[in-house]
């Protein structure tokens, strides 16, 4: 039963429990079939057999009965065909007994007032008396024998009869039939039957040679006769009280009385009759010279039993067979996946950290050996991948620490403090930037030259990540050197544009804009290197953006000289500067957030303050990407010139 | 039963019952004094009274007639009229004034073959057709095989001849001077047919036990029919009589057919007849 229940944690005592099962299967059925024949083939034989004991029965009675009926019939030939005296019918009949010892008794009975001279009742009967044989004249008024069986139903049939078996009359207990047969004489021409010639016989040795006959363990032989009463059987007070009738009668069985009825037609045949709740088999068949009927008895299950005793041998040694299989298979299975329990516990030491687990010693060149090798090679493999990742994962844990301190360093160099110039009342200002990466390419900047100049760049360096950071830093550290003591942006560009192109190998340059406004005046002087122009949201609520220049982005010649412009902002005019990060920023289908839904953004913000236009932008610039990774680096200021 | 129980010793007369054989009669028996009480058919007796046998019958105990005609149906004889001109056996020994009376009074011409007791001759069609009791042959034929359906009967009494059978007699001078013994006597008679047909299978028990110790063939199923049948015989029914009392009309009735049958000549009383010893 363990194994039962384990057969879902164990490999083994699966396959031990489908090989079993299989195997009982396989009994079951050979079992069965093998009962089915053998059941077959032992009711062939008993049924056979039955045949046999029964004809062979009948063969010895009529062995015996045989005889009798020709004495008689020859007997019979003498008295028809001799003009007998009276006298000498005595002395025939004593001669019949004298001559036949098996016959008991003998008699000539004659009709009535057959001899004048005998009178009314004329029969002489010889039988034998402790051992002597006596001859007697039967009929008397007291002893009608015109009446009784044995003389008138030959008499009335003209054929010869067997009576119904009897005791006889000596009150012993020997069962007696006499056998009748009618003589003739032709009378007046006419041939009539005119008296019965009968010979008594015992049926003791009848009995002896019925009563021998067994079958199986209990089955048994029986004669029944004509009117179906048993003369032999098992049980004796059945003999001569019981008939097939009565018994059915008792049993109220009407299949017992249909095969009596069968049987008083002189049928053969093999029937079967439940009785007391016992199915009993029947081979009957008449004897030919009585129409008596012996039948062969037998419980049908007695046949079986022999073979119920092999089938629980049999069952005995397929158990006992299952029980060493079971075990053997165990064994075997067991000692083949072996290995596997063990490598499974070195892959769970494996799989916590011990790249060193033992593997299991397999000397087989098997499945279980290439699981080994697998295994063996995966260990390998495994240990030399985890050094490797461990060593680039402290490479990669290195540099991303150090990209940290760089986005800090960078932001740091940019002013971060809202309201810079709580001060002054003339301007307000708010700046973002959003690095794609750790670091960023972009950079925006802000300053006051003197209490009247506010001076704001914002730009974008050509590519991203650490290079592009580097490079900022550069422009910001230039932006911080050179402005101050410029009042030309002009002036500031080509100095910055100068310094970056110097030494630029990498070829990487910063589109740039960079203005200089006075805040008393709103004067505005400002260069386009090559950067998005910005808008100004006018007070009145209109949107425009600064002209295009031909300025190219610095870092690229040297000697490129920009030009400077010059425009007046106007009280209450905002100022949005970006990099192409905003209007390039693409959703999940690649839309790009453009130029056109950046200025409705900046409509629906116009007459907010700097910080919340920038981060109105900035939400709709989310709201557009929807969690799309964040390709470009997100810069933007706004200037609110609130004037004097 | 009565015997059985212990009812005659429990009356305080002491019983023995003894079986007519075949060559003494119990008539005989009751004539020579042998026996005090007899038990007799009613034709019988009344033959016997008329014959000068000076005895009287104290109880009747069966009421009704079990004597029928039986024939196979293979013998096309489905009604009574179809037995004219047929080989009808019947007992030579005696019971055959009724069968013999009814086919008369049909005026019909049968050959009556005798026949001792068995029904060999009637099952090996010797013989058209037999009388046969209800208890007894004519089980004895359905124990010999022949289903009910495959036979016709004519019970007697279905054709006016419902005679009462067995009746208890004695001497006319026994009746005279054992009165009482003869009241007891009937008594646990009765008294035993009604344990009988009170505790059926003890009293089939004591007949199968009987019987076998006389080596009387017979088995339970007839004994059962048979005990059946005669508890059926005793009772009166629609007669206006009790247990084992003589119907009066039946007295008639009987006495008549066997003077138109010539059995009797000359009618008797039936206080001369008929004394019985229990009630009034």
């Amino acid at each position: 039963m363990r194994m039962i229940f384990n057969i879902n944690k164990s490999l083994a005592s699966r396959i031990v429990f489908y090989v079993l099962t299989f195997c009982v299967f396989l009994f079951l059925i050979s079992l069965s079939v093998f009962y089915f024949f053998s059941k077959k083939q032992i009711e062939e034989m008993t049924f056979k057999n039955a045949e046999a004991i029964a004809n062979n029965t009948v063969y010895k009675t009529e062995q015996v009965l045989n005889p009798i009926t020709k004495i008689t019939n020859n007997y019979k030939w003498i008295i028809e065909n001799s003009d007998l005296s009276s006298d000498s019918v005595y002395s025939i009949t004593r001669r019949i007994v004298e001559n036949n010892p098996e016959i008991m008794g003998s008699a000539i009975a004659f009709e009535p007032d057959f001899f004048k001279d005998q009178g009314h009742y004329f029969s002489p009967y010889s039988f034998r008396e402790n051992g002597i044989i006596k001859t007697i004249q039967l009929g008397n008024p007291e002893y009608e024998y015109f009446v009784m069986d044995w003389f008138q139903i030959p008499m009335t049939l003209e054929k010869p009869y067997w009576t119904e078996p009897y005791y006889d009359t000596g009150g012993g207990n020997v069962l007696m039939t006499t056998y009748s047969v009618p003589f003739f004489r032709t009378i007046n021409g006419k041939r009539k039957a005119v008296g019965i010639i009968t010979m008594d016989l015992a049926l003791d040795w009848f009995t002896t040679i019925v009563s021998g006959v067994k079958i199986l363990e209990t089955g048994y032989a029986s004669v029944i006769s004509r009117n179906g009463t048993f003369i032999t059987h098992p049980n004796k007070d059945w003999i001569m009280n019981q008939s097939v009738f009565s018994v059915a009668n008792e049993l109220n069985s009407t299949e017992l009385r249909n095969i009596g009825r069968e049987m008083q037609k002189g049928k053969t045949d093999f029937v079967s009759s439940t009785l007391r709740g016992v199915e009993r088999k029947m081979y009957f068949t008449p004897l030919p010279s009585s129409n008596w009927t012996l039948a062969v008895i037998f419980p049908k299950a007695e046949m079986y039993l022999p073979l119920r005793g092999i089938t629980i041998i049999l069952i005995i040694l397929v158990s006992i067979g299952l029980i060493l299989l079971t075990f053997i298979v165990t064994k075997i299975v067991s000692e083949q996946l072996s290995p596997l329990s063990h490598f499974a516990k070195s892959a769970h030491e494996v799989a916590e950290g011990n790249f060193n687990a033992d593997l299991p010693e397999i000397k087989t060149q098997d499945e279980m050996k290439n699981l080994y090798d697998s295994f063996f090679h995966m260990q390998k493999d495994l240990k030399k991948y985890i050094e490797n990742l461990k060593q680039t994962t402290s490479a990669k844990e290195k540099i991303e620490s150090e990209l940290r301190i760089a986005r800090e360093i960078q932001m740091g160099m940019i002013p971060k403090i809202f309201p810079p110039f709580p001060d002054m009342t003339e301007i307000d200002l708010f700046a973002m930037m959003e690095p794609a990466r750790e670091v960023g390419g972009d950079l925006y900047d802000f300053f006051l030259i003197d209490d009247r100049h506010l001076c704001f760049a914002i730009g974008d360096v050509s590519g991203k990540g650490v290079p592009a950071s580097l490079f900022m830093a550069i422009t910001r550290t230039l932006l911080r050197t050179v402005a101050p003591n410029q009042q030309s942006p002009r002036l500031i560009v080509n100095m910055l544009n100068k310094s970056l192109s110097q030494g630029n190998d990498s070829s990487m340059f910063v589109t740039f804009f960079i203005g200089i406004l006075n805040v008393e005046t709103g004067h505005l002087r400002y260069v386009n290197a090559g950067h998005n122009p910005p808008a100004i949201i006018h007070a009145g609520g209109k949107i425009e953006t600064f002209e295009i220049t031909k300025d190219i982005p610095i870092g690229l010649f040297d000697s490129f000289d920009y030009e400077e412009k010059e425009r007046t902002i106007l009280k209450d005019d905002r100022i949005f500067m970006y990099t192409d990060g905003i209007t390039e920023a693409e959703n999940w289908d690649q839309e790009l957030f453009t130029e056109e839904r950046l200025i409705q953004s900046l409509l629906s913000a116009r007459t907010l303050e700097p910080v919340e236009i920038v981060m109105s932008v900035a939400r709709d610039v989310v709201i557009h990407v929807n969690d799309c990774l964040q390709s470009d680096d997100l810069t933007m200021m706004c200037i609110l010139y609130r004037g004097k | 039963m009565a015997l059985e129980k212990g009812f005659y010793t429990q009356e305080g007369i002491d019983v023995k019952i003894v079986h007519p054989s075949a060559s003494v009669m119990a008539t005989e028996r009751l004539e020579s004094e042998q026996s005090d009480i007899i038990s007799l058919f009613l034709v019988s007796a009344l033959s016997m009274k008329n014959r000068g046998l000076d005895m009287v019958n104290v109880a009747q105990m069966s009421q009704n007639s079990a004597l029928l005609f039986v024939a196979k149906k293979s013998s096309n004889i489905s009604k009574l009229s179809d037995l004219n001109g047929k080989r009808i056996g019947i007992w030579e020994s005696g019971f055959d004034e009724i069968p013999k009376a009814l086919i008369n009074s049909s005026n019909y011409k049968v050959t009556w073959v005798p026949i001792l007791s068995t029904i060999n001759l009637f099952m090996l069609d010797g013989i058209d057709a037999m009388t046969v009791m209800l208890y007894n042959e004519f089980d004895q034929i359905i124990n010999a095989g022949i289903n009910p359906e495959e036979l016709n009967t004519f019970l007697c009494s279905d054709f006016g001849y419902n005679i009462p059978e067995d009746g208890l007699y004695c001497l006319n001078k026994t009746w005279l001077t054992r009165k009482e013994d003869l009241q007891k006597f009937v008594r646990a008679s009765l008294k035993g047919w009604e344990y009988a047909k009170e505790n059926k299978q003890e009293t089939l028990d004591v007949v199968l036990n009987l019987m076998k110790e006389e080596h009387i063939p017979t088995n339970l199923a007839h004994q059962k029919w048979m005990l059946d049948k005669m508890l059926e015989l005793i009772e009166p029914g629609t007669k206006n009589v009790k247990k084992g009392e003589l119907s009066e009309s039946d007295f008639h009735k009987t006495q008549s057919i066997l003077i138109e049958e010539g059995y009797i000549e000359k009618k008797i009383n039936l206080t001369e007849f008929y004394k019985p010893v229990l009630g009034n």
